[in-house]
């Protein structure tokens, strides 16, 4: 009992004062975060006043930490960009969005809205998966089929499927191989050759970079905006959107159940989704918008997949199948990867 | 207060610490391991021991972890030999030469042997120079990148622990066995080492425990096609979100190295008792 009191004065002592409310999101770090606060996080702080706690967290980090804290949410609004919002809804973590407290969900293409209702926040941005190639190394490879069947492989970057954009890529080259997500037998057997013929496996986005800038690298299955990102940096690199089409990787943000800080909440969303927003993200960082309304100067457009109809040939492979069967993913692409 | 309250009430602020950050979630793990969707399951561990894979990865965690353990003592011991031997000033510059590693962050660390291993570092150059490699010859994401990194962070750990030992060592021992005509080397293997076993073997527990717990400097170096057991539960933590099978690899790891203590608890205890 003197615990509790012990306990009770504490969160007194140092929960934020009641006229300065706060809204706790988690971030992905790096010129992510940069421009999350730039596009995002600081005209909310305008627009309302309230404070704003940032905890930098991957997808899957963050969702580790939504799981722990089942009892006790810490998150208001909380981003993934790996489908982790279908897990976290079907365990009720998360809460229903309702459309009608949105004043922009109607400006979004339907493939970013699809399951609202059983708390699977919207898409603000989609990072397309194609191929990152070194300009300068000669003729990048036009299509997936050609990226495994012809290109030079001992420079060649793969993506461990632990990661989001990782597990798309390996996913097409799967469906370009002939197999489906019932089958992943031929990705499988795509990548044991790449990796026979002396291409290399990373884990993180950080390793791309290093392997292109000192160690020889020329092509990678990766996504978009880190085509730009290597692009600051100084490298010659080129996004390829190959023939047989791009996966998209959505980026969400979902409200969090069992929090009460919901009006801010939904205050957050609306502006994330909001067109400035959108316009913003995209030319700092490459993302496809998915809001319609998003206008982009041509020559930020023209190196990007943008517009109703790119978006809509964008390949979504089912986070929910990708969820249910990772486990058993994981195991095959460990032991075919394993030395 | 007695002698007694007041050593318990010494004691109390470290055990409750142990209590809270340890024993309750080493609890918490072995309950997770055999849960499953209906009651307790052995599901988790049958996977682990079934599957080529993760038994192949815990194999690779208890081979290398000896291996990295054999080189610190082979490395080890003639330094702390030296050191204990040699005059106050040089022993404090070796000392810090021992333990400045250990003032690095283990990141940081890492990193220095990522850019030294990979591709176009200077150690793989020099092998392709020499014309003992082919052209895309690397040594990062190998078991070799792995035990070299392991070593530089685990040496300081086995050689203090012989330092300890050796320090302690009454000199004329070995000035007796060379004045009865015992070669130095010979002096070295009939007298030192027996009696420096100890610290070789409180240094070898640490180094060996400490490597095949290591998460940071194997799954940097070694990458995802050579994993060790913590980077794989680490990647069922994190990825496929799978916390029992995590716990029990957990639980199997805690298990092996307790099992690799056990003779030495008992040595020591023999010692003792």
């Amino acid at each position: 009992m003197k615990a509790k009191i012990l306990l009770a004065g504490t969160t007194v002592l140092f929960a934020a004062p009641v006229w300065a409310e706060t809204l706790t999101i988690n971030s992905f770090g790096g010129a992510y975060e940069d421009a999350h606060k730039t596009c995002v996080i600081n005209p909310f702080i305008e627009a309302t006043g309230a404070e704003v706690s940032i905890v930098t967290a991957y997808s899957a980090d963050a969702f580790a930490q939504l799981r722990a804290q089942k009892d006790a949410p810490q998150f208001d609004v909380i981003h993934f960009s790996g489908g982790q919002e279908i897990v976290g809804a079907k365990e009720g973590l998360l809460a229903p969005v309702e459309p009608a407290k949105l004043e922009n969900i109607g400006q979004l293409y339907d493939i970013a809205k699809p399951n609202l209702a059983a708390g699977e926040g919207p898409a603000y941005s989609i990072a397309p998966v194609g191929i990152l190639a070194n300009s300068e190394a000669g003729a990048a490879p036009a299509s997936w089929a050609a990226m495994m069947k012809d290109a030079d492989a001992g420079h060649m970057v793969l993506t461990d499927i632990s990661n989001g954009y990782g597990m798309l890529g390996f996913l097409m080259m799967n469906q370009v191989a002939g197999g489906s997500m019932d089958d992943i037998q031929p990705g499988l057997d795509a990548v044991a050759d790449l990796l026979e013929r002396g291409a290399v496996i990373v884990s993180t986005s950080p390793e791309i970079q290093q392997e292109f800038a000192q160690n020889e690298a020329w092509i990678a299955p990766y996504a978009a905006d880190y085509a730009y990102t290597l692009q600051q940096a100084g490298l010659p690199i080129s996004f390829v959107n190959p023939e047989e089409g791009l996966p998209g990787s959505f980026i969400t943000a979902s409200l969090v159940a069992g929090r009460e800080n919901t009006d801010l909440a939904y205050k957050f969303l609306d502006i994330e989704i909001s067109k400035p927003a959108q316009e913003c993200m995209a030319e700092a960082l490459r993302y496809t918008p998915t809001n319609r309304e998003a206008e982009l100067p041509a020559d930020v457009a023209s190196t990007m997949v943008v517009g109703e109809d790119a978006v809509a040939k964008l390949i979504r492979f089912d986070p929910a199948v990708i969820e249910e069967k990772r486990t058993q993913w994981v195991d095959a692409w460990n032991s075919t990867i394993a030395k | 207060m007695t002698d007694r309250r007041e050593n318990l009430l010494l004691l109390a602020p470290g055990l409750l610490l142990l209590a809270l950050a340890f024993l309750l979630p080493i609890f918490r793990m072995l309950a997770l391991s055999v849960q499953g969707e209906d009651g307790l399951t052995g599901a988790h561990f049958a996977r682990f021991l079934g599957d080529p894979f993760y038994l192949g990865v815990l194999w690779r965690t208890v081979r290398l972890s000896l291996l990295i353990t054999l080189i610190c003592a082979v490395l080890g011991f003639p330094f702390a030999y030296i050191m204990a031997r040699a005059k106050p000033r040089l022993r404090t510059v070796l000392l810090i030469i021992v333990i400045l590693p250990l003032m690095t962050s283990v990141v940081v660390r890492t990193f220095g042997w990522m850019v030294i291993l990979s591709r176009n570092g200077i150690l793989p150059e020099v092998i392709r120079d020499m014309g003992l490699a082919g052209r895309s010859f690397q040594l990062m994401r190998t078991e070799t990148a792995i035990v070299l990194g392991m070593v530089q962070v685990l040496m300081p750990f086995m050689v203090l622990s012989i330092l300890g030992v050796l320090a302690r060592l009454d000199q004329r021992l070995e000035e007796a066995a060379r004045t009865m005509g015992c070669s130095f080397l010979g002096t070295i293997r009939h007298v030192v080492l027996p009696l420096a076993m100890p610290g070789v073997a409180v240094g070898a527990v640490l180094c060996f425990t400490l490597s095949a717990s290591s998460f940071v400097t194997p799954n940097l170096l070694g990458g995802t096609r050579v994993q060790m057991l913590a980077a794989s539960i680490y990647r069922s933590v994190t990825q496929t979100l799978d916390w029992n099978f995590a716990a029990a690899q957990s639980v199997i790891l805690l298990v092996g190295i307790l099992l690799v203590m056990t003779p030495y608890i008992i040595a020591q205890g023999r010692r003792h008792g």
